[in-house]
């Protein structure tokens, strides 16, 4: 009798605890889709100055980047994924932005 | 009066080892960082303009006598010694440096009973650095002060009471590991290649031609001084540990962090203006960081429940200004950026120090626990809120002021992209603000939050009506330091 207490007390606690541990609150829903939105504007804005170099290829990235964005939706999740506090991920960026900059700087722009 | 000007970086410094010396002196230490921090703001407005030569080692066009050794060769020109150059764009940001140092040491002295001479040590070793960058014209001895605000930047969030305070300062340790060695081993190419670390002279160089501007040493020295200058001041990939460090420390310890990273962005961004200016895309690098800064920082912020992370993510995002405002490189631009700057430091201190009041009170961060405070917090809520419409730009603030400049640069040089994402990003960093804001003291309080019945202190209170006052003058009176900025702009363009 006593295990049978135990184990509806054990998963309600789970339950329980599964609740409190998600704060989907309404601020932070709307917080979440309007930030899924600064992120797509910001980035077509920002893909429209490519014009400076090539019309053409302006257009082919922003109709890429349209589509990738609008099939990925929701983007925030996997930003907010790939930029938590773990030591892993922020060395792999670094060393990623490290190499990607002078790559592009010593061999993309002086060959 | 030029004799001034190392002053301002070895008066901080004696203090610091003073106050490490009297750690456990407590009103000693009190007395001391009082009167050294009130005493600090009073030099850079009696200094003259000009430069200090180390060791009195001038240039020889200074010497009439040997300039016929060299008749018209380069070497008259050159620096042998450290020079601190003192124009009236480091008078203007020292002078606001030492102000921000004094209200955040004013504060600390307020709200703890007991102060750590080690961590006044750590505050006034920052200063010290942080000046000493602004003033001087010596890469190399910028990157050594670098090295220091580094390590003080890491003390003062180990000052604080955070039970995650070790690991991030781990974090950001490991990752100054990689930064910094690329800083210098870019600084290093660049001795390899001009012969000599003073800004002026390598500057003269790259001009004059005497160096191919498209050389791959040149080249890869960009690369690397850039990322350094990334780590430096927290733009992606850094963003997420310069938050999280903002995040850790005590609230006046958070207003010194950003403060000095708004220095070091300025002092390096300078140094890599004025030196790669001339190659064509130094200016798209930079811009595409900028706005990189600003969209993760915004969307983070936004989805974050902890405020002292939010206003972290709030002030790494509007580095991003600054970065724009260096990205165009036009004469309103720069001084649209050195305004931005000197707007974001008073800025993110009133908030770092405004929301620290919660925490005072509440003992938590997290916007979901707290609720109704402006029944207990009136007074400090309303200067919250203005210092908050400061950040997003509302007129007749500072931060309207500089962001409109910014904007008209950015249209000027044929960038409408710019100035819309520019607009974009201020309209959602008020609608963040206004959710913290919301949840911290309009929101029905929560049955189970307890406040402390502690009352602000006086000094935090008398904190954030300064900086509400520098706002507003700055906001109504923008010339009052534009000029000076756009003085220097010019000498330099």
């Amino acid at each position: 009798m006593s295990d049978t207490y135990s184990k509806i007390s054990d998963s309600v606690n789970k339950f329980k605890n599964k609740l409190k541990k998600d704060q989907n609150t309404g601020d932070n829903v709307t917080s979440a889709m309007a930030a899924e939105l600064t992120i797509i504007s910001t980035v077509l804005i920002s893909a429209i100055m490519l014009r400076h170099l090539n019309i053409i290829l302006t257009v082919l990235i922003i109709l890429g980047l349209g589509l990738y964005l609008s099939t990925n939706t929701p983007i925030i999740g996997k930003i907010r994924r790939e930029q938590n506090d773990s030591l892993d991920r922020m060395t792999f960026y670094v060393i990623l932005t490290l190499a990607i900059l002078v790559t592009t700087i010593y061999w993309g722009i002086i060959n | 009066m030029n004799d001034l000007i190392p002053l301002m970086v070895i008066i901080p410094i004696i203090a610091a080892i003073l106050l490490n010396l009297f750690n456990k002196n407590n009103s000693t230490v009190k007395i001391l960082s009082f009167v050294v921090a009130i005493v600090l703001p009073i030099i850079p407005l009696l200094a003259n303009y000009g430069t200090y030569y180390f060791g009195g080692h001038a240039p020889l066009t200074d010497y009439g006598t040997f300039l016929s050794l060299f008749p018209n060769s380069i070497l008259n020109t050159l620096h042998i010694g450290i020079t601190y150059s003192y124009g009236s764009m480091q008078q203007i940001l020292i002078f606001f440096l030492f102000i921000i140092a004094f209200l955040a040491i004013l504060t600390t002295i307020g709200e703890r009973k007991k102060i750590s001479g080690t961590y006044m040590f750590l505050m006034f070793m920052g200063l010290a650095s942080v000046v000493a960058m602004l003033l001087s014209d010596d890469i190399f001895h910028l990157y050594i002060f670098f090295e220091i605000v580094i390590i003080a930047q890491v003390g003062i969030v180990l000052a604080s009471n955070h039970k995650e305070k070790y690991e991030t300062a781990m974090k950001y340790m490991i990752l100054g590991s990689i930064g910094g060695p690329m800083l210098l081993t870019g600084i290093g190419f660049l001795l390899a290649l001009v012969g000599s670390v003073n800004i002026t002279d390598i500057v003269h160089v790259v001009k004059n031609g005497l160096i191919n501007s498209y050389s791959p040493i040149f080249l890869l020295s960009f690369g690397l001084i850039f990322f350094g200058w990334l780590y430096s001041v927290g733009l992606p990939p850094f963003h997420t540990i310069k938050s999280d460090m903002y995040s850790k420390a005590t609230p006046s310890g958070s207003a010194l962090l950003q403060t000095l990273s708004v220095i070091i962005f300025i002092s390096i961004g300078l140094a890599i203006f004025r030196i790669y200016n001339g190659i064509s895309y130094v200016g798209t690098f930079i811009i595409f960081f900028s706005l990189a800064a600003m969209i993760l920082s915004i969307s983070m912020a936004l989805t974050e429940t902890d405020f002292r992370r939010i206003i972290g993510f709030l002030a790494v995002g509007e580095l991003g200004y600054l970065g724009i405002g260096f990205g165009i490189g036009t004469k309103l631009s720069l001084t649209a950026a050195l305004f931005q700057g000197l707007n974001e430091i008073i800025i993110t201190a009133l908030l770092f120090i405004g929301f620290g009041t919660t925490l005072y009170l509440s003992k938590t961060s997290e916007i979901n626990k707290l609720g109704g405070l402006i029944e207990n917090n009136p007074k400090t809520g309303v200067m919250v809120l203005i210092g908050g419409f400061a950040l997003a730009g509302v007129p007749p603030l500072n931060g309207f002021q500089s962001k409109v400049m910014l904007i008209q640069s950015a249209l000027d040089k044929g960038f409408p992209e710019l100035a819309i994402i520019m607009i974009l990003i201020s309209i959602v960093t008020f609608m963040t603000f206004i959710k913290i804001f919301h949840s911290i003291y309009l929101k029905p309080k929560p049955k189970d939050l307890i406040i402390e019945d502690n009352k602000i202190p006086k000094s935090t209170t008398f904190t954030m009506g300064v900086l509400i006052i520098m706002c507003i003058v700055l906001g109504l009176m923008p010339s009052l330091v534009v000029n000076g900025f756009n003085a220097f702009i010019g000498g330099l363009i």
